[in-house]
């Protein structure tokens, strides 16, 4: 009686089971062969040549920010200009173990060639090795794994970005100088900690700029809030805020409308998103006074994969660096447009 | 005794699903790789130990959320101990081992001497090893870089990240393996897995024919918290790196495994095996999913709908059962 149950269970379980497989897998594509390798000498790529298609496999830290939604967005808009590219884009859902099945899932299919921005450094270092040595080039955008196993790097340069912001806020928001205070982003985070520097560096341009207050808000905007509120009410002489992102920079706006000092401090960001919720928006709004645009590298990103897989190029740029540029009213509006494209 | 399988043969249709709708190259099914099968078995190891752990306390008829938060405890401690304190390998992983399960042993007394629910109890338990293991690291992420002398861990603890088998086989996969044998034996095998069915089955009757029940149920707990401490173990070999974030999420999963493996919520019934089918039945969907580049979102929703279809599955046997 039992087992003539368990049996019709079973096969109710498979029709269940095949019914939900088979839906989802039939939207598969046939992966294009790429056979008929030119071999160059020498070339970062053992596939490379003019006239072929590529599969590029992207493997994103966390798609659920919106910094790396952009670059989601950046690459595959750039990724138009070259119809022999097709990416892939893979979730690493904020978990390095997620990320580690995606590169190695990458190296099944036997992409052309690995982008990827690394969730955590050590935890993917072996994944991404492993891929490089098996000779499919690897470029990294926006955060590099730990070694040099690893094609090329393309990010932007968060000590140089904290400068110009810092140099700005000297110059520009507060030339005859005044208090400043500073929101860090989770100072367990290299670019929260460089930024910080780096700005730090960039206002000792103006003597009579005093840094009182510098607190980690963890890259949040409700902790930015709650700490930048408890921060005017210890220095209601602070005249400027600079958060390491814009997300924070919004949290300050947040407690200067609870005070009702809207205006009285400028604010200024980190990252210049020109999505209608990102920063570029909110210096439009004039509820920022500047903000530095954290780039994607997606073209950078892209031009590099298009020299090692179509022209076999024997060796390419390490290290490129993609310049910051300020967000303020004058640059935001083209910024904004042109995103739309 | 042919009871819930029902994960096994969901298990062995999706891997035919995997042969159909793998990607090929040259001839070569992608799916069937060897590296591919042994990458799969990887990457559900952590979520699947943590399952067979979760399958004796819900065959007693509890349910603990704390096991994320103690894989994540477990591992900055582990590293905490080798890095900072110069601890060895071997006395690191019992260390943490032992406090896995000491901190699943009070929970279980908590729950049961205190007469309050084990969700509850292990709510509680979640918050208190996460705030823990913050703690412990000082709110940073570990590397555990190796060496010998201060600041470095020994280097036989990167064993646990290795291949054998001529680097194809992970280490963490042959434990998980190990793990599944061990405890199918005690579960099956032994007077203590039959007083685990009866608790969850019956409590009162249990208790009447003379099984100390608190202690039956206490020591599934304590197993539990083991097994989330061996994850956390191995989590910080494969990695090395601890984060006291690690984990956030995967009580989820290792519940997801062991409802689709046939154990039923209510306690009583459940088997290893259909535990360890059902991790790597989400494991292989996962995998062919991503292998033909279907997009996460879609994964994590097919996968709801398999719980669903395993629960609705379990709903029709029962019903019938009592007719």
């Amino acid at each position: 009686m039992l087992n003539s149950l368990t049996r019709r269970r079973g096969v109710l379980a498979g029709i269940a089971l095949a019914g939900l497989v088979l839906p989802v897998a039939a939207c598969s594509d046939s992966s294009t062969p790429t056979a008929g390798s030119s071999a160059v000498a020498g070339a970062l790529s053992k596939n490379c040549g003019s006239g072929k298609t590529f599969n590029i496999g992207f493997a994103q830290a966390n798609n659920a920010e919106p910094y790396r939604q952009r670059v989601n967005a950046d690459l595959i808009a750039e990724a138009k200009k070259y119809p022999e590219f097709k990416i892939t884009i893979a979730d690493g859902q904020g978990d390095d173990n997620k990320q580690i099945s995606a590169v190695e899932n990458f190296l099944t299919q036997q992409v052309d060639l690995l982008m990827i921005s690394p969730f955590e450094a050590q935890p993917l270092t072996p994944a991404v090795t492993q891929v490089y040595q098996k000779g499919i080039p690897v470029v990294e955008l926006d955060r590099q794994t730990v070694g040099d196993q690893y094609t090329a790097f393309v990010g932007g340069d968060n000590q140089a970005i904290g400068k110009q912001a810092g140099e700005y806020v000297a110059k520009t928001v507060l030339p005859s100088g005044g208090d400043v205070a500073i929101l860090e982003g989770l100072t367990s985070t290299t670019p929260a900690l460089q930024r910080t520097a780096g700005f730090q560096d960039g206002v000792k341009g103006n003597p009579n700029i005093h840094i009182v207050a510098v607190q980690p808000a963890d890259w949040l905007p409700d902790k930015a809030q709650t700490v930048f509120d408890a921060m005017l009410r210890a220095h209601p002489s602070i005249k400027a805020v600079y958060a390491n992102n814009d997300l924070m920079a919004n949290g300050a706006y947040l407690a200067l409308k609870g005070q009702n000092k809207v205006g009285q401090v400028a604010i200024v960001g980190t990252d210049g998103l020109p999505d209608p919720a990102g920063g570029d928006q909110a210096v439009v709004d004039g509820k920022f006074a500047a903000t530095f645009v954290y780039p994607t590298g997606a073209a950078e990103a892209l031009a590099l994969a298009k020299s090692i897989l179509v022209d076999c190029a024997t060796s390419v740029d390490r290290n490129t660096v993609v310049p910051t540029s300020v967000v303020n009213k004058d640059t935001a509006p083209q910024l904004i447009a042109a995103a739309k494209d | 005794m042919l009871v819930r399988f029902q994960s096994l043969l969901g298990l062995v249709l999706v891997l035919a699903g995997g042969l159909v709708f793998s990607p090929r190259r040259n001839g070569t099914i992608l799916f069937l790789t060897v590296d591919n099968l042994a990458n799969i078995v990887r990457a559900v190891s952590e979520t699947g130990i943590i399952a067979v752990g979760m399958t004796f306390v819900i065959i007693a008829g509890g349910i603990d959320l704390s096991v994320g938060a103690v894989l994540g405890l477990a591992g900055v401690t582990a590293a905490t101990l080798m890095v900072s304190h110069g601890w060895g390998t071997v006395a690191a992983i019992l260390a943490v081992l032992v406090a896995g399960l000491l901190f699943g042993l009070i929970q279980g007394a908590v729950s049961t001497v205190m007469r309050i629910q084990a969700f509850v109890v292990t709510l509680a338990g979640l918050q208190v090893a996460s705030g823990l293991a913050r703690m412990v690291s000082g709110d940073k992420f570990i590397n555990i870089n190796y060496g010998h002398g201060p600041g470095l861990a020994p280097p036989s603890f990167a064993i646990l990240g290795d291949r054998l088998f001529g680097n194809v086989i992970p280490v963490s996969a042959v434990v998980f393996v190990l793990v599944g044998a061990i405890a199918l034996v005690a579960l099956n095998g032994t007077r203590f897995g039959q007083h685990v069915f009866a608790v969850g089955g019956n409590e009162r009757a249990a208790r009447l024919s003379g099984i100390n029940v608190r202690r039956v149920k206490i020591i599934t707990f304590g197993l539990c918290g083991l097994a989330a401490a061996l994850s956390g173990v191995l989590d910080a070999g494969q990695l090395s790196f601890a984060n006291p974030n690690s984990g956030t999420g995967y009580e989820l999963t290792a519940i997801a495994s062991v409802v689709i493996g046939g154990t039923s919520l209510f306690g009583g019934e459940g088997t290893v095996v259909g535990t360890v089918a059902g991790a790597l039945l989400l494991g292989t969907l996962n995998n062919i999913l991503q292998l033909n580049n279907v997009n996460a979102d879609l994964q994590l929703i097919v996968t709801g709908l398999i719980i669903v279809a395993a629960a609705v599955l379990q709903n029709v046997a029962a019903r019938r059962r009592a007719t």
